[in-house]
């Protein structure tokens, strides 16, 4: 397994490469349950969110360390993708 | 009737240093007792008295558990609100269940991918009514029809589920562990693990986070077997591991809460090779059913002291009394059979159980139960709503007709305002005009409903 301790600095540069963009995290949200990337609605349960940070963190190889602000937001794909660049780094 | 001291006798004795919680570092039993003790002079201050009646409105975590064991122990009946319902929401559970005392998050901090919330409760009395029944706890159901059913279950049915779980084969045994992923508000982690774990003496440790990664390091932090309890999603979530490393404590994994498709249980028995249990149950009974070994999915074996017959395709359970509050409802309950409303067989020969899905509009969210007439009530109320249908095609999907002016965002904002997140369409399609069948009924075939969307797009 991947280890999952070495912690994501706000900004930093991941070791994955640049961030997901919008039609990614859409991908792994609809590798849940298989249903087609049209099917994905905007809006991020808190199961899904599970499920996304886990698809990030093990394509990443590393445990991102978010505050309560950025879990805040990450309850829409549009805010995800705005966080997950924030933690992981852009392009 | 078992007294309040059922608390002390059935889940709180036991060693003082035995560790029988683990939520940010060990809790063992003397800690918990003086939980308990300190939330009962608490909530003794605030008015609650045997047979009075206290409304816990908190997220998983120590908080709650402290309460409602010493609510328990005052010997009030203790009513579990889900802390995601929405303001609207409570305000109607607390006008219908009229407590003498509630219990909120004041200050809740954290993620929500923690599995047990560091919560600072507040306790506040409130102008209500003292028990009406024995019920030791009061549980609301998503309703089909109408407002929501009100559910109890009392101190001696509670403590013969624990009593069911200990002669259940596959279990956690005394001096191991369970992991558990569910939630502690609803009946599978309630008694499934918090009851049944303080009971005998098996480690209750949920994850720090409730990722893949988060669910392996809380199994691997000890050498104790352990069992993780959880509901389907949680099978994926593990077997979307990479490269889980090796396990040698991981003893099985159990879930219940809905059917689990076979393509996942495969994924899950390729990766860790560990036994993938199946428990059904319902708010109203707990555990019904069980298939902990996986030795004969779909199929399950009744619980000992429970029975389960099929009649007219409907699963129906042994249960002496009515578990519903206020008037009997003998389409619900009658002669010592609660139906399930699930579909299902028993195989005469073997007795053995499978269940084949619901029979009424109710869907499962996560585990969560959330009756699917009750979103179409709320959407269809709403101003701006002329027409409305609500089913489930993957996911809670809503297709609505609006009147002239109105926005879907005035709808959606409408929703959050009176469902809490897990009962809300995920999908919501603005159709110019609902189907009709041809005396006017909405039309509820999800091929129809699509195509009328596709068409207004």
């Amino acid at each position: 397994m991947r280890t999952p301790d070495r912690p994501v600095a706000d900004g930093g540069a991941g070791v994955g490469g640049p961030a997901p963009g919008r039609d990614e995290v859409v991908a792994m949200l609809a590798g849940l349950d298989g249903r087609s990337a049209r099917d994905v609605p905007e809006g991020i349960e808190s199961m899904e969110l599970a499920w996304l940070l886990h698809q990030v963190e093990q394509r990443y190889g590393a445990r991102l360390e978010l505050d309560e602000d950025q879990y805040g937001r990450m309850t829409t794909i549009d805010g995800a993708v705005d966080v997950l660049r924030e933690a992981i780094g852009a392009a | 009737m078992a007294g309040p001291e059922w608390v002390d006798e059935i889940l709180l004795r036991g060693p003082d240093a035995q560790v029988c919680l683990h939520v940010d570092g060990p809790v063992d039993r003397a800690a918990l007792r003086r939980m308990v003790a300190e939330r009962r002079v608490r909530l003794e201050a605030a008015g609650l008295r045997a047979g009075g009646s206290l409304v816990l409105r908190l997220p998983p975590s120590l908080a709650y558990v402290a309460n409602l064991l010493a609510g328990w122990r005052i010997g009030a009946q203790v009513a579990l609100l889900d802390h995601r319902l929405t303001p609207f929401e409570v305000d109607a559970a607390l006008a219908r269940l009229a407590p003498q005392v509630v219990v909120a998050p004041g200050v809740v901090r954290g993620n929500p991918l923690r599995a047990f919330a560091d919560v600072e409760e507040t306790v506040t009395p409130h102008p209500g009514r003292p028990a009406a029944t024995p019920h030791a706890v009061i549980q609301l159901s998503s309703g089909s029809t109408g407002p929501s059913k009100v559910i109890g279950r009392t101190a001696a049915d509670l403590i013969a589920e624990v009593d069911r779980y200990t002669r259940i084969d596959g279990v956690p045994l005394p001096g191991e562990r369970i992991v558990v992923l569910a939630s502690m508000v609803h009946v599978l982690g309630l008694v499934g693990a918090l009851l049944y774990g303080l009971h005998a003496g098996v480690r209750i440790r949920p994850p720090e986070r409730l990722t893949g990664d988060g669910v392996l390091a809380a199994v691997a932090a000890e050498t104790s077997p352990a069992t993780v309890l959880g509901v389907p999603f949680h099978i994926g979530l593990l077997a979307s591991v990479a490269e889980p490393p090796r396990l040698p404590q991981l003893k099985r994994m159990t879930t219940g809460g809905e059917l689990v498709p076979a393509a996942t249980a495969t994924a899950f028995l390729d990766k860790y090779g560990v036994p993938l249990g199946n428990m059904w149950g319902m708010t109203e009974v707990g555990v019904i059913a069980t298939d902990l070994f996986g030795a004969h999915r779909p199929a399950l074996t009744p619980a000992p002291g429970l029975a389960v017959v099929e009649r007219a395709g409907e699963l129906l359970v042994s249960r002496p009394e009515s578990p519903y509050v206020g008037l009997s409802d003998p389409t619900r309950w009658s002669d010592g059979w609660l139906r399930t409303r699930d579909a299902g067989v028993v195989d005469p020969a073997t007795g053995l159980v499978t269940v084949k899905g619901r029979l009424d509009s109710q869907v499962s969210v996560g585990g969560l139960k959330v009756d699917l007439t009750e979103v179409e009530a709320t959407l269809t109320a709403l101003p701006g709503v002329e027409a409305a249908v609500v089913l489930h095609d993957d996911v809670i999907t809503g297709y609505v007709q609006l009147a002239t002016g109105a926005s879907v965002d005035a709808v959606r904002a409408g929703l959050a305002e009176r469902l809490a997140g897990y009962k809300r369409p995920r999908q919501l399609h603005v159709l110019a005009a609902m189907p009709r069948t041809t005396t006017g009924k909405l039309v509820r075939d999800r091929s129809v409903l699509r195509q009328a969307q596709r068409e207004g797009r």
